[in-house]
């Protein structure tokens, strides 16, 4: 402890479970007033859970809240915001047809009967003026920038009087000179004695701002450390862990002729300056945090979201993919990491499901269906992959998470890809179904399809991949071959500490 | 100009460009047709719209929210004929009460839309499609298909339509037009200056974010389905005034007209933007368009499908205008709020 006060918001022993996951274990976190108390985590490490439980989205399982040393029960978001706590999230969450000083006070929820628009304009006025923003507060949300959002939601925080700001990965879509400004208003607001819990990728942003930094892991709280004690090393060590877990690394395969070569791929302001080449039977990984731009790749590559500069060539011949029907035709498949929305038609049946995508196989001269041949491919995939249905005809919303996995991959496997590109594939799935997913992965690339996997999931991208590729911000920052790849080096690429990294293997140029 | 757009914003300037499509839409007519220009065309357009216009402030509040309500011709159906079953009943009551009646009437009905639409969480389109075919399917089994006639009313209510509350010139300020527009004002009121009023549009903007931010959502949309529940009982109120005799078909179809209304009005039907005067501009355009129609002798069949046009230049035309005035809007905005030029490119601090 440094702070001579005491906490003015304490979490002890926090507890929260989703069905399978336990997304928070036994966790406790003291935010002091006047102070920047960073989180770090992976994705997935129970970050978010935390900031749902801090603003009344969720309820805790166990544990106690305290604010300003008297236990409270935050039941809603607007309990929260009478306690003083309000969050800013990445995607500011403004009313787009308000206009920017109405956006500042809709949420008071002592407004009385009437609107005092002159009043209003006036005190958004000054509290911009005050934070050195300048913003016409008649004019709609609509259409303003991220960065100038930010500024009406740290507007907001000030009118409410907030003593607790939660500001979740702020940063993540804004410019440097915008960063610069954010700090200054995070600084400000410090100085007026609010306590903040600031989450962020961005190791040097956290580094810059913080007072104090707590890592997670896993749903658990790894440590909590004064600024003049933590490193940017070792909060990475912290975060990715020691163990390796149970993952068998796949032996390496021989490369094959190359598939596939990508040169300077980008789509404007999504992803820029990816290169790549990928041979037959190699898995390349890709890693990288949340929004570093993986699946725009992968995306592009399966001409969902067309590439708008670069070249792709596939057999040393340069295509342009435009559409998924023209990426098909190529031999790419793409396996996505949306299950739900993109990847799958919950009401139908397994079999409808695979045959999907090549129905015109499956089509008599009439045009109709062949329902015995459908039902014998699907039948064979369900044996493969041991995808556990009573039949084939089951509705695929009756299965589980990684059975629906093993169903999306028959279906692109069926159109018999040379390169797959498989997004998140063990996402929310159990040990075992990943454990086979896995065991999937090194039989296809044994019979010579190429594999892009992209994966969050780290320790599984080094045990799978025979090189991988590392991006940040939308940038290829690093690409390891699979012996100078491990977790610390992996992950201080895609944090952006390449100073610290010892292995920044073929760059780009 | 800069000081005009600094004050003025493009969505407060549909409701004038509707003005002045209704302006166009009446020297038109007037040329077409010989003694258009008399206190008869507007007393018949003022007595047939408000019927609509009513119901469109109603509609307006949960059209704001990102919901609909297609009940409102049942209800103004079932209104209509109850209290008029009532009135046959009870020729003495008080005329407030045989209103309130009415009210309460749409009011109890608009309990059970908001009911089903923000506890079951089920889309109001399906709701009132629903409560549609119900509404009438209990009134068709309540009235026993028989209709209410004149002779069974008692006089007061009889006359309200050519009751006049004053004379200007050869204009006659009808009460009945004269209450409608009392609740245009009151509600245009509360929905821009009124806290409670300013969260119809805020849920409508984002509900999502109305819903992080702790805004009490469903108590909001619960509210427009009552509001606009016993808007739609009064406007079954005027209808009885105006008809005097209803059958149980009564206010078929009405529903429509009245989501045409608002929509003509500029009010988005994805939530969050129009005014109630706004709907109101929609339902005079349209009863305009109606009347002048039918005084053209244009036959019934081709008078609906005249209006449809109409109704979708009006929509069309109004979001042309708008995005060209946003456009316009936004590029003066930059030179007048100059920032300094951001750093280098996106990308946070990189080499």
């Amino acid at each position: 402890m440094t702070g001579p006060t005491d906490p003015i918001f304490e979490l002890r022993n926090i507890a929260k479970r989703f069905g399978a996951t336990q997304a928070l274990e036994d966790v406790s976190i003291a935010l002091h007033a006047g102070e920047v108390h960073a989180l770090l985590g992976e994705n997935g490490a129970g970050k978010s859970t935390l900031i749902k439980i801090m603003t009344g989205i969720h309820r805790p399982d166990r544990g106690q809240i305290r604010l300003a040393g008297r236990d409270i029960v935050i039941g809603s978001a607007a309990e929260a915001q009478r306690h003083g706590i309000a969050a800013i999230y990445q995607e500011p969450l403004l009313f787009p047809d308000l206009n920017v000083a109405e956006n500042i006070f809709i949420s008071h929820q002592d407004r009385g009967l009437l609107t005092g628009w002159g009043q209003m304009f006036r005190r958004a006025d000054s509290i911009l003026a005050a934070l050195g923003v300048e913003l016409d507060v008649r004019s709609p949300a609509r259409g303003l920038t991220l960065a100038a959002q930010q500024s009406v939601e740290i507007a907001k925080a000030i009118s409410l009087n907030v003593r607790v700001l939660i500001m979740d990965e702020p940063t993540a879509s804004l410019s440097a000179h915008e960063v610069a400004q954010l700090f200054k208003l995070v600084r400000d607001l410090r100085d007026r004695g609010v306590a903040i819990l600031f989450v962020s990728h961005r190791l040097e942003e956290v580094f810059e701002i913080a007072d104090k930094v707590t890592v997670f892991r896993d749903g658990r709280l790894i440590s909590t450390r004064p600024r003049a004690e933590a490193t940017p090393q070792r909060a990475i060590a912290d975060m990715v862990g020691r163990e390796m877990g149970l993952l068998q690394p796949r032996p390496g395969a021989k490369r094959g002729e190359r598939i596939l070569a990508v040169r300077g791929l980008g789509r404007g302001g999504v992803f820029q300056g990816v290169e790549f080449d990928i041979h037959r039977g190699e898995v390349l990984g890709f890693a990288g945090l949340v929004g570093a731009g993986r699946t725009d790749v992968g995306l592009a590559l399966f001409g969902i979201e067309p590439a708008t500069e670069g070249s792709i060539a596939v057999d040393g011949e340069e295509v342009s993919l435009r559409s998924p029907r023209q990426a098909m035709a190529r031999g790419i498949a793409y396996l996505s990491e949306d299950r739900r929305q993109l990847g799958l038609s919950l009401p139908m049946s397994i079999a409808a499901n695979i045959t999907l995508p090549v129905l015109a196989r499956y089509l008599n001269r009439l045009g109709l269906i062949r329902a015995e041949m459908e039902r014998a491919t699907a039948e064979t995939y369900r044996k493969r992959l041991a995808i556990r249905a009573s039949s084939v005809e089951v509705l695929v919303a009756k299965l589980s998470g990684g059975n629906q996995q093993k169903v999306m991959l028959s279906k692109w496997l069926n159109t018999h890809p040379r390169l797959l590109i498989l997004d998140e594939p063990t996402r929310g799935i159990d040990v075992g179904a990943k454990a086979e997913v896995h065991a999937m992965i090194r039989e296809l690339a044994e019979e010579g399809i190429a594999i892009l996997l992209i994966s969050s999931d780290l320790p599984e991208v080094l045990a799978m991949s025979d090189r991988v590729l590392v991006m940040r911000e939308g940038r290829q920052v690093a690409i390891l071959d699979r012996d100078s790849a491990d977790q610390e080096t992996v992950m201080t690429a895609a944090m952006g500490q390449e100073a610290a990294a010892h292995a920044p293997a073929e760059a780009p140029a | 100009m800069k000081w005009l757009q600094r004050h003025v914003r493009p969505e407060q300037v549909r409701e004038l460009s509707l003005l002045l499509l209704l302006v166009v839409a009446v020297v038109f007519f007037g040329s077409l047709i010989d003694g258009y220009y008399t206190s008869r065309t507007f007393n018949r357009i003022a007595s047939s719209v408000i019927i609509i216009m009513v119901a469109a402030v109603g509609q307006t509040l949960v059209v704001l929210t990102r919901n609909i309500d297609l009940s409102v011709g049942s209800l103004i159906g079932c209104a209509a004929y109850v209290t008029g079953h009532e009135l046959g009943l009870h020729p003495g009551m008080h005329p407030l009460v045989a209103v309130l009646i009415a009210m309460a009437l749409g009011a109890a009905a608009g309990v059970i839309n908001g009911a089903l639409v923000t506890l079951g969480r089920v889309p109001s389109i399906i709701v009132t499609l629903g409560t549609l075919a119900i509404y009438r399917g209990i009134l068709v089994d309540y009235s026993g298909a028989k209709t209410i006639t004149t002779d069974t009313l008692p006089a007061w209510l009889l006359n309200l339509p050519q009751a006049t509350l004053a004379t200007i010139g050869n204009l006659d300020l009808r009460e009945m037009v004269v209450l409608a527009l009392a609740i245009v004002a009151l509600f245009q009121f509360a929905t821009t200056r009124m806290n409670f009023g300013r969260l119809f549009y805020a849920i409508g903007s984002n509900p999502d974010a109305a819903h992080l931010v702790g805004l009490p959502t469903r108590r909001i949309v619960f509210a427009a389905f009552v509001l606009s529940g016993a808007l739609a009982g009064l406007a079954g109120f005027m209808t009885l005034a105006r008809f005097g005799t209803i059958t149980v078909d009564n206010g078929r179809g009405v529903e429509l007209q009245v989501v045409a209304a608002v929509v003509v009005g500029g009010v988005n039907i994805f939530g969050g933007s129009g005014t109630v005067v706004g709907a109101m501009l929609g339902a005079v355009m349209i009863g305009t368009l109606e009347q002048s129609l039918f005084r053209l002798q244009i036959n019934e069949f081709w008078r609906d499908a005249l209006m449809g046009l109409l109704i979708l230049l009006a929509v069309a035309s109004d979001a042309v205008i708008l995005s060209r005035m946003r456009a316009l809007w936004a590029r003066t905005e930059l030179k007048l709020i100059a920032k300094p030029a951001p750093a280098p490119a996106s990308g946070g601090a990189q080499r």
